[in-house]
């Protein structure tokens, strides 16, 4: 096999982990960090997919739009986490009915307000070439995207006053509301800021999966798997689970075929589940 | 003076008994010929499902205006399927045993039409399949006017294999469309001394192409043969061409367009793609025109018509045709009209319904995406047979067949 294959095969493998890992990290800071399973995931992605797109019509640049995308799905985040989510904490199955209704309504409200094909962005990437085989520029910025996102993430809960609130306000809210901690406020940031990244991936994925009120379904699943894989350390053990479980994914597909690397997507997850029952990140020592 | 009162009561109400009954009898001369109809007209299928349905109240205002069918006006009852595949069964039966339609109109998916096949034929009504599909449906009650997998690629893998090469890619969705279509790309690429040299059935969830980029890169096709479904797999085109591969590979696909598809990709995307349709909404004949005025006036739309609504509209006007021929909405008369080797100026030029195979002979287009996010026509072929369908369905001498053909062993 020549070199080229195998290059191009790696980096389109990191590729795959890095999307999944930007689709997930929402999912990862609402359900690993406040222990809300959010089934409406998807749904935010799609929202942040539209509203960038929408932008974009209205002649903002990408990049732009992409911020303003962060900001429609955080300030709708934060809205459905006081009218829905707080209502229900501590009730996992309660708010997973509603997250789900919740889903619903988003998805058959996009169809009714895009109908089911939208036009597109309008604009694609130019390729690299490595050795006879080329690849699109934009996933080597999405690779990029997924690691500056998580070092970003993992400075914001560890390093700032913000981050050791919204985790003290997990832990143990009685303590926090003793030392006079608003959990209820510090909550609610938390679910917006899980909303608002959901609605960064639905953006940055725009260039390579078209906006559809369907989209967030395709990514909702393995997403779910990922954090579920994670484990107690929400970021490390997302960033370690979706690297591997993607990238592994991908080969597959690229060896044999798609459902092949669904098949071993899906079977190592059961076998990491049944190996380490708590999540993969049970025995680290790290922060987060 | 009381006795007559009554007696001008009597008079009065016996009167008004006289009218309603003239009334009635004349309504009932007058009562429109009633049709069903089950689109999508919400939902994620809504794409097709709309402009299917819009393709039926044209052809019926054409119906009307034209002076309706045996004196009658023709009438739509319609119902929403929603998307869901339990909803064609739910309509089917309420349209046939509480509206008694004479005729059904109905489903874009192959799923839809197995569902509501058995049950039209349970109650001997003509029911029209308007969507192009993997073909080999046979059943005396149906009755399909979009082209079959075959009937598109007979003309489109030859054609391409002239214009590109003889190395060929197929990408397929992973359902009896995708899998079958695969098979028929297989056999054409061998009876034109050409290779399939890959391939990828997709399942219609995948959303990240960069494998299949990657196999199509190490196989280096001359072209690949793309049949994408659904939203997710439009991406794929869009990755294509992100990846650079569009100056080196050519496109081509049977199914691409059928929904506007080429709306949501971007113009680089979208370019230089070559689909094998039944309908271009630039078809060039006076039919089409008038149909496409129409449609701007009771829509006020310019978006393209797409082939199933055509298919629709086809659909309608043979089976207006029959009621004509046979002087009747008797089902039994109108399905012997059908089998009359009817033939229609279709929107998308001359379409004759084959009395054997209840398919259609009509019009394979080949065209090219332009910048305008339409397409160009390259070539039309006039009377593209059903091959398949017409060697493996004898609805005239085998009427009680009822079967959905799917393996190329029958052909």
């Amino acid at each position: 096999m020549q070199v080229d294959v195998v290059a191009i095969t790696a980096v389109s493998a990191i590729a795959s982990a890095a999307v999944l890992l930007i689709a997930t990290l929402g999912l990862a800071v609402v359900f690993g960090l406040m222990g809300v399973i959010n089934l409406a995931h998807g749904e935010f992605l799609m929202l942040g997919a539209y509203a960038a797109l929408l932008s974009t019509r209205h002649g903002l640049p990408f990049w732009a739009a992409v911020l303003v995308a962060v900001g429609v799905t955080a300030a709708f985040g934060a809205a459905v986490e006081m009218l829905i989510i707080r209502r229900l904490y501590g009730r996992i199955l309660d708010t997973m009915l509603a997250t789900w209704g919740l889903s619903l309504v988003l998805y058959q409200a996009a169809v009714m307000v895009f109908g089911a094909v939208t036009p597109g962005l309008g604009f694609s990437f130019p390729s690299v070439a490595i050795g006879n085989y080329g690849i699109s520029v934009y996933l080597l910025v999405l690779i990029a995207i997924a690691a500056l996102l998580s070092a970003a993430l993992f400075a914001l809960l560890t390093r700032t006053s913000y981050g050791v609130l919204a985790r003290a306000a997990v832990q143990d809210p009685q303590m926090a509301a003793a030392i006079g901690i608003d959990a209820a406020q510090v909550n609610t940031a938390t679910f917006a800021l899980g909303c608002g990244l959901a609605g960064f991936a639905g953006a940055v994925l725009l260039p390579v999966v078209p906006a559809t009120p369907g989209m967030g379904f395709a990514f909702v699943v393995k997403a779910f798997l990922a954090v579920v894989v994670a484990g107690p350390l929400t970021l490390s053990g997302t960033v370690v689970a979706s690297g591997v479980l993607g990238a592994m994914a991908n080969v597959t597909a690229s060896v044999w075929s798609a459902v092949l690397g669904d098949l071993l997507f899906f079977g190592a997850t059961i076998a990491l589940l049944w190996r380490f029952p708590h999540g993969i990140s049970q025995r680290w020592r790290l922060k987060l | 003076m009381t006795s007559d009162r009554k007696w001008n009561g009597l008079t009065a109400v016996a009167a008004l008994f006289a009218a309603s009954l003239l009334a009635s009898t004349a309504a009932l001369a007058d009562d429109p010929i009633k049709i069903g109809s089950i689109f999508d007209l919400t939902g994620d299928l809504n794409i097709y499902g709309i402009q299917q349905s819009r393709g039926l109240h044209l052809a019926v205002d054409k119906i009307n205006a034209d002076g309706g069918l045996l004196g009658r006006k023709v009438e739509i009852v319609e119902s929403d399927a929603q998307s869901q595949q339990a909803k064609y069964t739910q309509y089917a039966n309420t349209l046939l045993m509480r509206d008694h339609v004479s005729a059904l109109f109905a489903g874009l998916t192959s799923s839809a039409r197995e569902a509501i096949r058995p049950i039209a034929r349970r109650a001997k009504v003509p029911y029209f399949y308007s969507s192009l599909y993997e073909g080999g449906a046979c059943d005396k009650q149906t009755f399909i006017t979009g082209p079959s997998a075959s009937q598109q690629l007979s003309v489109l893998i030859p054609w391409a294999i002239k214009t590109y090469g003889r190395r060929l890619f197929v990408m397929a969705p992973d359902y009896n469309f995708g899998t079958i279509s695969a098979e028929w790309i297989k056999r054409y690429a061998t009876d034109n001394k050409a290779e399939v040299v890959g391939s990828d059935i997709l399942p219609l969830t995948v959303t990240d192409y960069s494998p299949t980029i990657q196999k199509i890169q190490v196989a280096k096709p001359d072209v690949v043969v793309t049949l994408p479904v659904g939203a997710n797999q439009t991406g794929f085109l869009e990755q294509f061409a992100a990846a650079g591969l569009k100056s080196k590979i050519a496109l081509v696909s049977s199914n691409y367009g059928s929904g506007n598809q080429q709306i949501a990709l971007s113009v680089d995307a979208a370019r230089g793609i070559v689909v094998s349709p039944e309908y271009v909404s630039s078809a060039p004949n006076p039919q089409n025109a008038a149909l496409k005025q129409a449609w701007r006036d009771k829509f006020g739309t310019t978006d393209p018509i797409i082939g199933p609504a055509i298919d629709v509209w086809n659909a309608a006007m043979l089976w207006a045709a029959a009621v004509k021929k046979a002087g009747s909405i008797d089902e039994e008369k109108v399905i012997a009209a059908l089998e009359s080797g009817l033939t229609l100026d279709a929107p998308n030029g001359p379409i004759t319904l084959d009395a054997r195979s209840h398919h259609l002979v009509q019009s394979i287009f080949i065209a090219k995406g332009n910048d305008t996010r339409d397409f160009d026509i390259v070539e039309a072929r006039d009377k593209v047979a059903p091959v398949f369908e017409q060697k493996v369905c004898d609805l005239i001498a085998h009427p009680l067949l009822a079967k959905h053909f799917t393996g190329l062993d029958d052909f």
